[in-house]
């Protein structure tokens, strides 16, 4: 403990010692260079975590939730465009984004002991992972539904009698959020038994 | 029809007044029609005309047509429900292609085999055919004559085309399509109980514990049992369902431990479970020790394909495949041993931890379980093995012939058991599961027919696959279809059926309602009546046997097939068709029609009209003069009356909703072979399974052994053909139903979405799906209902313009003679992609 | 150039099959007569029809086809979607049809407190439909139709 101590403590003599060799402008510059180095290397890494690909290279996402989404309208549709796994999965603003990496690690923490590496492990626990999105996306308003799905936007017109009808009186006034009517869109159901509005 | 008659009829009255402009005015419709006639309808009493479920159905009629129908809430069996091809059946008379005269090829006013239909008579159509039949008799021998009938067929039906075949013609070559359905189920029951069908019944579903389906889709093909099930499942919480198929379908929404296996590895699944059974000490030992014996059964037994083929030429034991020897229970032991929990998820691609629960289902002695199977057993080179090893379990559990205990056997037609199985319509087979080749059987059936000693010919006919093989070799001269489509559902069209068919040599009769693609292909057409156009009585899978009566008319100049058997019998005289020698020993017959020999007896002929129900029409009783349907009934209930084939009296069954054989002292039998329940087990047995002397079941050591045909390099996918909910089988009937042909219009190639894309396609392009032996197309699915593995495709054989038997293989359980739809190889090639 | 395979299979078949003709002309069925031997193109797949509108029934027992498309509803032993809206409780909120009293009874027609499981399968009777032509027409006539009939001939006959 005193070595680590004596070890650390020489490192801050060097820091506080002002430079010698190099200018203040070099230090400076070099300073902010490194910084960006840095920070856009970081956000490089928080970016390839981001994506479909980083998500499927486990196999757990690979073989049940992905495969899953593959049958669905978000995954394949008339005009092709497509939600990716992050799409509705990451928070989109960067605080939020950071906020949702740190929870990860306890997925990581998952892989890595195989809490379910088994189709049969990965069905127990669905009602539970289930619930920790449905309670995100409740709490944030549907935040990744409607990132792309805008309220202002939407033609009631070109709907559905059925969703022009429930999307003109309590989406619009706010009674219902999208993920309270739109459970299991984009993977299968766990057991829903206590579900509200699965009486 | 709530609403006040009197104001619908006048309202009506004024509509069609104005509407039907010059027609004579009337002043009010009230006058002429009473108020009650307005909005009565005529309910009776029926079976459904599409699967082996047999669920009762009530039918509405007015003015001779068929108006409504619906669930029978006194029906046991479904006690009200219908699936939507049920709710449907209304419908399926009146598509507007319905055939109502005979047709027939002709050029320039005489049969020709490349002509055009022309309709005739039906006199001019029982001359050619009687002409082209003496002909191919006096030329062949009966040996070149051949029926292929049905499990559409109702009881008196085949009742009497087996009479006709077997003993007026002397010909054993009629076989119904229920071979291609579940003529494994049969040579598994007679093999292990020595008796055929199941012990058990429906109402097995109320009273288990678990649910195990054996590659079958119950949520489609039976989805009435299927309710049963469910509401089993969902509303009792210790239910458990176990569901094994080679991809997964509808069943897999309700299963608890689903299972997608390779396909053929169920063998060792089976096997497995035994030997699991005996490793935990799990074996009924009191049971297996009193009620069942150990048989090794012959193995390599080849694949049911032509003699030249070198599947068969390489087949150790393919002519005596049937065949067995007695082992102790240790050398079955020793035998199981090999399959282990380990080797069975490695072989079968299952995680081994569903298969060691399901093992689980059946060894856990507080457990009750019922087996379900149907066609993914039955269609399987090794299907009849497959049917034994499903018994083992059940037997070395002892888990079978009580209430929840049951291995059961589900059959696709509405009357396979009642008339294929239990009449015997099979090349081998005679009423009461009697066999042609027995001489005692033979002589028991020519006396009840009281037919000379030696009518009945020894040798077995050709089953469905070999009438075929036979047609297209030119032995085969003359072929007669009824109630089945054969060119749509049976194996290889194009290097076996078609080609029979359409050989020069071969003269084919189809009868049927709508032209078929059969119906396309045949020679001559004859008009049939269906369902309730005429009287009808069928069994269904639980042996219940259902009566109904004649409700309306057929169109047209459309004849029951009973009465186009029988009348056919008219024009040949038993000097024709019988040889000198036989004759002699019954000189009464000399120069007598077979209609006179074989119906006018004195037995079929015995009832006479004023014995029928009051206010039915039957067009075959006024026909013939007398109450044939009762005759023939009753004929052919003497063969198993007294011998655990009791049938009740004829008129009883128009009055109940069905009655589960055997029925002694008017009691019905739902649990055969258990004392308490079944009248044939003596007192103190507590258990007999008396189909066998020694009153045991048999266990039997049967291995693992390789499919007919499995992907390679140039054809990498398997092919598993089926059927779908809103179709039943070729969908002749519910394909002319608006509502179901617009559920499901066309057959698609189910496949895994991974290798659409491998193939560069995509869900909805068209591809061609291509075998050793033929090619459709279609279009890709990758959603939906199906979801095959990767490597498999599924596709539905019920479209006539997509036909898959094409591409199908025509290898057979080679004890039971039935095709394996579900395996062979293919490949796939993309015609367009969208 | 893409029928040069084609042609060539037809050819080899030839070859291979009997020397008679397989094909003859026959009635048109589902299937036009005299193709058997042939392979026909297939139709596009078809979309469900989505319009919400109920349609006319052939007489009162027969279930309603779904007017809607049912793409990605579960109904498993996990959950049932349709439920969600057409359930007693649900269906004043969408306004959906609630499922009739016949879905609440058991196998002895007793009324159960809850939707009985053994009417839990909804697509075992109702089905959607999709924007096709049917392959041959069906003249089934409804009670109302034949009670029309009826009416018509007592008029002729006066």
């Amino acid at each position: 403990m005193k070595a680590l101590f004596r070890w650390l403590s020489s490192y801050w003599t060097i820091l506080r010692r002002p430079s010698v060799h190099y200018s203040l402008g070099f230090l400076t510059l070099g300073g902010f260079i490194a910084g960006i180095i840095f920070w856009g290397g970081f956000n490089t890494a928080l970016e390839a975590t981001n994506t479909e690909q980083f998500c499927i290279s486990c196999h757990e996402m690979e073989s049940n939730v992905y495969v899953e989404l593959q049958d669905t309208i978000h995954y394949t549709n008339r005009s092709g465009v497509r939600a990716t796994c992050p799409d509705c999965h990451v928070p989109h603003q960067w605080t939020d984004k950071i906020a949702r990496k740190m929870q990860a690690s306890k997925e990581v923490w998952g892989k890595i002991f195989g809490t379910i590496n088994t189709r049969d492990k990965f069905l127990e626990k669905r009602r539970e992972l289930a619930e920790h999105e449905w309670a995100r996306l409740k709490a944030n308003d549907s935040l990744e539904c409607r990132n792309c799905h805008n309220f202002e936007f939407m033609d009631f017109t070109r709907q559905s009698q059925r969703a022009r009808q429930m999307h003109s009186t309590a989406l619009a006034s706010g009674q219902a959020t999208c993920i309270d009517c739109h459970k299991g869109i984009a993977h299968r159901l766990p057991d829903m038994s206590g579900v509200k509005g699965w009486e | 029809m709530k609403l006040s008659r009197r104001e619908f009829a006048k309202a009506n009255a004024a509509a069609i007044a104005a509407a039907a402009l010059g027609l004579p005015a009337f002043s009010t419709a009230s006058n002429l029609i009473t108020e009650a006639d307005m909005t009565r309808l005529d309910w009776n009493k029926a079976p459904c005309r599409f699967c082996g479920t047999g669920c009762g159905v009530m039918v509405a009629t007015r003015d001779g047509r068929v108006v409504a129908t619906h669930g029978d809430i006194k029906a046991e069996v479904n006690r009200g429900l219908n699936c939507v091809k049920g709710y449907f059946l209304s419908k399926i008379m009146y598509g507007t292609d319905r055939l109502t005269q005979p047709l027939l090829r002709m050029k320039g006013g005489k049969y020709d085999k490349q002509g055009e239909f022309q309709p005739i008579s039906w006199d001019e159509a029982f001359a050619i055919m009687a002409e082209k039949t003496k002909a191919a008799l006096t030329a062949h021998g009966p040996q070149a004559v051949g029926m292929f009938g049905s499990g559409q067929w109702t009881v008196w039906e085949g009742y009497a085309a087996n009479k006709l075949m077997k003993a007026g013609l002397r010909c054993n070559n009629i076989d119904p399509n229920a071979r291609h359905c579940m003529a494994s189920a049969v040579m598994g029951f007679m093999r292990s109980f020595g008796m055929d069908e199941p012990m058990g019944c429906y109402d097995d579903i109320e009273a288990t514990d678990t649910f195990v389906l054996w590659g079958s889709n119950m949520a489609e093909m039976h989805p009435i049992l299927w309710s049963r099930v469910a509401d089993r499942r969902l509303s009792q919480p210790q239910v458990k369902v176990a569901v094994l198929s080679t991809f997964e379908h509808r069943s897999f929404d309700l299963a608890d431990i689903p299972m997608v296996f390779k396909p053929q590895t169920d063998l060792i699944i089976l096997n497995y479970i035994a030997n699991h059974i005996i490793e935990s000490g799990s074996v009924n030992r009191d049971f297996v020790s009193r009620h069942t014996r150990f048989a090794k059964g012959a193995d390599d037994i080849g694949y049911g394909l032509r003699a030249t083929d070198p599947l068969e030429q390489k087949a150790k034991n393919a002519a005596n495949a049937n065949t067995w020897s007695d082992i102790s229970f240790e050398q079955f032991a020793a035998f199981v041993k090999p399959y282990t929990l380990e080797r069975a998820a490695e072989e079968t691609g299952v995680p081994a931890e569903r298969l060691k629960a399901l093992a689980e289902l059946y060894a856990d002695p507080k457990r009750k379980v019922v087996s379900f199977w149907t066609m993914g057993f039955n269609q399987h080179t090794r299907g009849v093995w497959a049917n034994n090893l499903i018994y083992n379990i059940h037997l070395l559990t002892g888990k079978i012939s009580e209430p929840g205990n049951s291995p059961f056997s589900l059959t696709g037609q509405p009357s396979a058991c009642g008339t294929a199985r239990e009449v015997g319509t099979f090349s081998h087979r005679l009423p009461a599961d009697m066999l042609v080749a027995n001489p005692k059987h033979r002589a028991t059936a020519e006396k009840i027919w009281k037919l000379p000693p030696g009518t009945i010919q020894e040798k077995p006919g050709f089953h469905a696959v070999e009438q075929s093989r036979k047609l297209k070799d030119g032995v085969l001269k003359v072929y007669w279809t009824q109630v089945c489509n054969n060119m749509h559902a049976g194996p290889n069209i194009m290097q076996e059926i078609l080609p029979g068919w359409r050989n020069p040599e071969a003269f084919v009769i189809v009868s049927d309602v709508y032209p078929t693609v059969s119906a396309q292909a045949a020679d001559l057409i004859l008009p049939s009546a269906m369902w309730v156009e005429k009287e009808g009585a069928y069994g269904n899978a639980e042996r219940r046997t259902q009566f109904w009566h004649q409700l309306v008319k057929a169109p047209g100049e459309a004849k029951s097939d009973l009465w186009q058997l029988v009348e056919f019998s008219k024009l040949f005289t038993t000097d024709e068709v019988w040889p000198a020698e036989l004759l002699a020993q019954a000189p009464q017959y000399k120069g007598k029609t077979l209609y006179e020999v074989l119906f006018r007896n004195g037995q079929v002929d015995q009832f006479p009209t004023s014995d029928m129900a009051e206010g039915y029409a039957n067009d075959e009783a006024a026909a013939f003069g007398f109450y044939l349907q009762k005759g023939l009934f009753e004929e052919y209930a003497a063969f198993g009356r007294g011998h655990g084939h009791d049938l009740a009296p004829f008129d009883t069954y128009h009055e109940a909703r069905g009655l589960r054989w055997p029925v002694v002292d008017g009691q019905e039998t739902r649990w055969r072979y258990r004392e308490g329940h079944d009248p044939y087990v003596e007192k103190g047995s507590g258990v007999q399974f008396y189909g066998y002397p020694d009153n045991k079941a048999i266990i039997f050591a049967l291995p693992y052994e390789p499919p007919a045909e499995a992907p390679d390099k140039d054809f990498p996918f398997w092919l598993s053909t089926g059927r779908v909910l809103e179709h039943w089988h070729t969908g002749s009937m519910t394909q002319r139903v608006d509502e179901l042909y617009r559920a499901v219009p066309d057959a698609l190639v189910y496949m895994h979405p991974d290798d659409a894309k491998e193939l560069k396609a995509r869900r909805g392009s068209e591809v061609k799906v291509i075998s050793r032996r033929g090619e459709m197309r279609a279009r890709i699915e990758t959603r939906g209902r199906n979801k095959p593995p990767r490597g498999l495709v599924f596709v539905p054989f019920f479209d006539a313009n997509k036909l898959i038997n094409k591409v199908t293989l025509d290898a057979t359980d080679p004890i039971s003679k039935q095709t394996d739809y579900k395996k062979c190889a293919v490949r796939i090639e993309l015609v367009s992609l969208a | 150039m893409r029928s040069l395979p084609l042609l060539l299979v037809l050819l080899a078949s030839l070859a291979h099959a009997a020397d008679y003709p397989l094909d003859a002309p026959a009635p048109d069925g589902r299937r036009p007569g005299g193709t058997l031997s042939q392979e026909r193109a297939t139709p596009p797949l078809a979309e469900d029809e989505n319009k919400d509108l109920k349609r006319e029934r052939n007489y009162p027992e027969q279930p309603p086809t779904i007017p809607h498309t049912i793409r990605g509803y579960q109904v498993d032993k996990n959950g049932n979607k349709c439920l969600t809206c057409h359930s007693r409780s649900n269906s004043a909120k969408t306004q959906a049809p609630m499922i009739s009293i016949t879905h609440y009874m058991d196998r002895d027609g007793q009324t159960l407190a809850a939707v009985s499981p053994r009417r839990y399968f909804c697509t075992q009777c109702h089905v959607p439909q999709q924007e096709v032509k049917p392959l041959v027409g069906n003249d089934f006539r409804t009670i109302d139709q034949l009670l029309q009939d009826e009416v018509q001939r007592a008029g002729q006959q006066q």
